[in-house]
């Protein structure tokens, strides 16, 4: 096969894994004000270590460049927040304030995957013999971010088909940013930890101005901050382990 | 120099820097609640950001050690707080000491030039842990000179646990990625569970982001920038 259509395809998968982070929600009927807290503490805790791993992964190549990315990524959500705030928001049949976080948060997860693929495509072509190994372990690495979006969502009264929907949709600028990478490696190469360090800063941004913020507020502080950690750490030795 | 005696001078160095949380106290006029919240935010990015280090460190000598650690550090702090209960900023004071110290001995042990920057974090984040626990001190009656002397002294378990958490990974090196990842954990907790919740209360939640998250990106700088 074409190895342009192969790198596609392959990215492709990881972007449908992310919907499997939906389906934990089927058995969830109705969330408590309490489940709320841990749902949010959960999405904090899931997004805040796969922003350890993703500057993890941007110093390796650039600490200057990531931790200026990361800067930017906080005035990039703080101007799209800006920007959001003059206007009706309305998502799912939610209107306004309660509408806010989950725009915000796909608009931040797109963003993140934007740049997954980025780094995708460059892995890739560090050596096809390894593309099959790449797939499978960004396809699961992908499922507990699905789990994040889905959290966010499902607590703010959306269907879990919806969930799914949007995390898919969230991670489809992988497949699409993955080709391009995939041809212009030495051209891209360089972008990458600005790339990654934009990720991590916009995610751990809302994670501290909004998810955390709201899981103290609704929840009992212990059970989140345990919740919160775990999250962490499961998080950064599963991506590690990949 | 004696490498024992190193991690003996440097946590107590840290420990002393306590001290400076004094100064922004020292003119005797109520400072605004925003203040608080700030030092705790400014408390917990530095924080954060040597967690981060502490764990970027130990994942890659050993990936189930540094979650198992971590688990246990969340489990000891946990235990630790329950057996404190609420009372007394002094014993909460003492609880946080010990990690820390704990993060400076184990860091000092993987490798001088780590241990010195961990160090150097964990003591500017005394600044700001203590100036808040000065402020809650004063404002119960007690004197500026006594709550400074009692955030210092709080400190003395960062001094002790640093010496014992380096002679003990000296002496079993297979001990580094489970203490790098208890101490990663512990420190994890303590600001998931105290110092944001306080930093929130005291302060809009978009300010406190912002400086906890340049506090950890400094940290991250100058962590990962030196490898």
């Amino acid at each position: 096969m074409n190895p342009t259509l192969l790198v596609f395809l392959y990215a492709l998968t990881t972007a449908l894994a992310t919907g499997l982070g939906a389906l934990p929600f089927l058995f969830v009927k109705t969330m408590s004000p309490r489940a709320i807290a841990y749902a949010n503490a959960l999405a904090a805790g899931l997004m805040m270590g796969a922003s350890f791993g993703l500057v993890s992964e941007g110093t390796g190549a650039g600490a200057a460049q990531t931790v200026t990315g990361g800067l930017l990524g906080v005035l990039g959500i703080l101007a799209v927040r800006r920007w959001l705030r003059g206007r009706p928001v309305e998502f799912g049949g939610v209107r306004g304030a309660g509408a806010r976080p989950m725009v915000l948060l796909i608009i931040v997860m797109t963003a993140h995957s934007f740049s997954e693929g980025v780094a995708v495509g460059v892995s890739f072509g560090g050596g096809a013999a390894l593309a099959l190994a790449i797939t499978i372990a960004i396809a699961v690495h992908n499922i507990p971010e699905g789990l994040a979006i889905s959290a966010v969502m499902r607590s703010r009264g959306q269907s879990v088909l919806a969930c799914a929907g949007w995390s898919i949709c969230s991670s489809l600028p992988q497949p699409l940013m993955a080709v391009p990478a995939f041809l212009l490696v030495e051209a891209v190469r360089p972008v990458l930890p600005f790339g990654l360090g934009f990720a991590a800063g916009a995610m751990a941004f809302m994670v501290l101005d909004e998810l955390l913020p709201d899981a103290y507020e609704q929840g009992p502080k212990p059970l989140v901050a345990i919740l919160v950690s775990v999250a962490i750490i499961g998080m950064a030795v599963f991506q590690h382990a990949l | 120099m004696d490498p024992a005696w190193r991690v003996l001078i440097y946590s107590s160095v840290a420990a002393a820097t306590a001290a400076f949380g004094a100064l922004p106290l020292a003119s005797g006029r109520t400072q605004p609640l925003r203040l608080f919240g700030w030092a705790n935010a400014l408390a917990s990015g530095l924080m954060l950001g040597v967690a981060y280090s502490l764990m970027a460190v130990s994942l890659d000598r050993g990936l189930a050690q540094t979650g198992l650690g971590a688990l246990a550090g969340i489990a000891c702090i946990t235990l630790a707080r329950a057996v404190a209960g609420t009372a007394g900023v002094i014993r909460l004071g003492a609880i946080h000491a010990v990690p820390e110290g704990i993060a400076i001995g184990v860091a000092m042990a993987a490798g001088l030039p780590f241990g010195a920057l961990m160090t150097t974090a964990l003591a500017v984040h005394n600044i700001p842990e203590a100036t808040v626990a000065i402020a809650t001190m004063t404002r119960r009656g007690t004197s500026l000179t006594l709550a400074t002397l009692l955030a210092v002294a709080a400190n003395v378990n960062q001094v002790v646990f640093a010496l014992a958490a380096f002679l003990l990974v000296s002496a079993v090196p297979v001990l580094l990625p489970w203490t790098l990842g208890f101490a990663f954990g512990a420190l994890l907790y303590l600001v998931m569970v105290e110092l944001l919740p306080d930093s929130y209360r005291d302060a809009g939640r978009t300010s406190i982001a912002l400086v906890t998250i340049v506090a950890m990106g400094i940290v991250v700088l100058l962590h990962d920038g030196g490898r």
